[in-house]
């Protein structure tokens, strides 16, 4: 199917909107709209006309457990464990001054539970801030899958070749397939980064320095391909995506 | 929906939910969860399914509140979006419930319009009235008018809208697309 027809991309983002479309048909469309922008902004228009429909429904008052459920999930007062271990608190604590930059700088809130729950993820910087007590100039990319949950942090210090990744929720990828890091510049096309691991810790020399490599690179992406992307070939579908940040 | 607060207050509330304020993101559940909640029960039909796409969903709006853009929708519209798209995928899904049968969901969907505060035609009408746009709705053909209620606001299928009014499934989609594009042109008018 040809997606670049605007007619096209417009009914299929109204149909989807309206919540005409079967299981697979849907889950086809989430993914074109994680790879083209232009049909995540049908969506969005479709969204501005359809919602309102909405308004005519009755309310209904959910238990108080869905907010106990949620203050949970979202790192609130239900999630802080009763006898924290004092190590896990000393680093929240070291790096209690990061959560606002990062919060902004991510554009996403939920960086600030994840720099909790994680505070030694942003690493390699947690070493030197306990050292220096500053923060060294990085870019840092938090991909996200189609739920919003956060899958990836990608971290390298500014003038850096090494990029740092931390697997916050593992991936399943298919036996003899990889998982490609790629960077979107502002204008122009996607290039490969490396290979990023399913799960756990890695990392990987860039091309060059982070500086000249992502200067200009808002978005980062993951998708998985058949082998090691090279410079010059398309990605498949975007499976993550997230914010690349400048943090100095 | 959400009566007691108006979408300035919303917006304010969705920006100090996207610095990390906690306060805020209480407020702004009590404040739109009565409304979103309703939304989803109505799509996927019990209570502790409807519990789960609103904690989701809220859980996505915090992850989400710092990407949220005041100039391109109103708070309600952003968070009823972000509810019914969970409330889709969980109907869609399949994975549980699967004692949930098609039959179960159609008799539901009977006896909701039949006893139950409004039914979809009804919300639908109620919708058009609220927005201006009733007399537009009633000059969509009155079978194409139902099929649009009952994916809108149940969540049917093509095929469980079929089996509900008594008609091929082919008719449904020619209906529903026909429809779904008068439709289109009733809010497009209020553009």
């Amino acid at each position: 199917m040809n997606y670049d027809r605007p007619e096209l991309l417009d009914r299929l983002a109204a149909e989807y909107v309206f919540g005409m479309m079967s299981a697979r048909v849907r889950r086809r469309f989430q993914t074109i709209q994680r790879a083209l922008p232009a049909a995540r902004q049908a969506v969005q228009a479709w969204e501005q006309q359809l919602t309102p429909l909405a308004r005519s429904v009755p309310t209904e008052q959910p238990s108080a457990a869905v907010w106990d459920a949620i203050d949970r999930r979202t790192g609130g007062r239900s999630s802080r464990p009763v006898a924290p271990a004092s190590a896990w608190l000393a680093g929240t604590a070291r790096l209690a001054w990061l959560k606002p930059v990062l919060g902004v700088a991510f554009g996403v809130a939920a960086t600030l539970g994840l720099v909790r729950l994680y505070p030694t993820a942003v690493v390699p910087v947690d070493e030197i801030v306990q050292e220096r007590g500053t923060l060294p100039a990085s870019y840092v990319g938090l991909l996200t899958d189609a739920a919003n949950n956060p899958v990836v942090l990608a971290s390298s210090t500014r003038h850096g070749k090494t990029m740092s990744i931390k697997i916050l929720r593992k991936v399943d990828v298919p036996p003899g397939k990889v998982l490609q890091l790629w960077a979107l510049p502002k204008d122009g096309v996607a290039f490969p980064l490396g290979v990023v691991p399913a799960e756990g810790k890695g990392s990987f020399q860039m091309a060059d320095t982070s500086e000249r490599l992502l200067s200009s690179v808002p978005r980062l992406a993951v998708s998985i391909e058949d082998t090691p992307a090279r410079a010059g070939t398309s990605p498949a579908p975007y499976l993550l995506t997230g914010n690349c940040v400048k943090l100095w | 929906m959400a009566a007691m607060i108006g979408s300035a207050d919303l917006q304010q509330l969705l920006a100090r939910v996207a610095l990390g304020d906690r306060t805020a993101f209480r407020q702004l559940y009590d404040a739109t969860a009565p409304s979103l909640f309703g939304v989803a029960l109505r799509i996927v039909r019990q209570r502790d399914r409807a519990e789960e796409v609103l904690q989701d969903a809220f859980v996505n709006a915090w992850n989400r509140a710092a990407g949220y853009q005041a100039a391109l929708s109103q708070p309600m519209t952003w968070l009823t979006a972000i509810v019914r798209n969970r409330a889709l995928d969980e109907l869609r899904s399949g994975a549980r419930h699967s004692a949930d049968s098609l039959e179960d969901r159609e008799s539901a969907a009977a006896h909701e319009i039949e006893d139950e505060r409004p039914g979809p035609l009804g919300l639908l009408e109620q919708a058009a009235d609220a927005l201006a746009i009733r007399d537009c709705l009633d000059a969509i053909d009155g079978v194409q008018r139902q099929c649009l209620a009952l994916v809108y606001y149940h969540g049917l299928s093509h095929s469980e809208v079929a089996s509900h009014v008594g008609s091929p499934i082919g008719s449904v989609k020619v209906w529903l697309r026909r429809g779904l594009e008068k439709l289109k042109r009733c809010l497009q008018s209020l553009a």
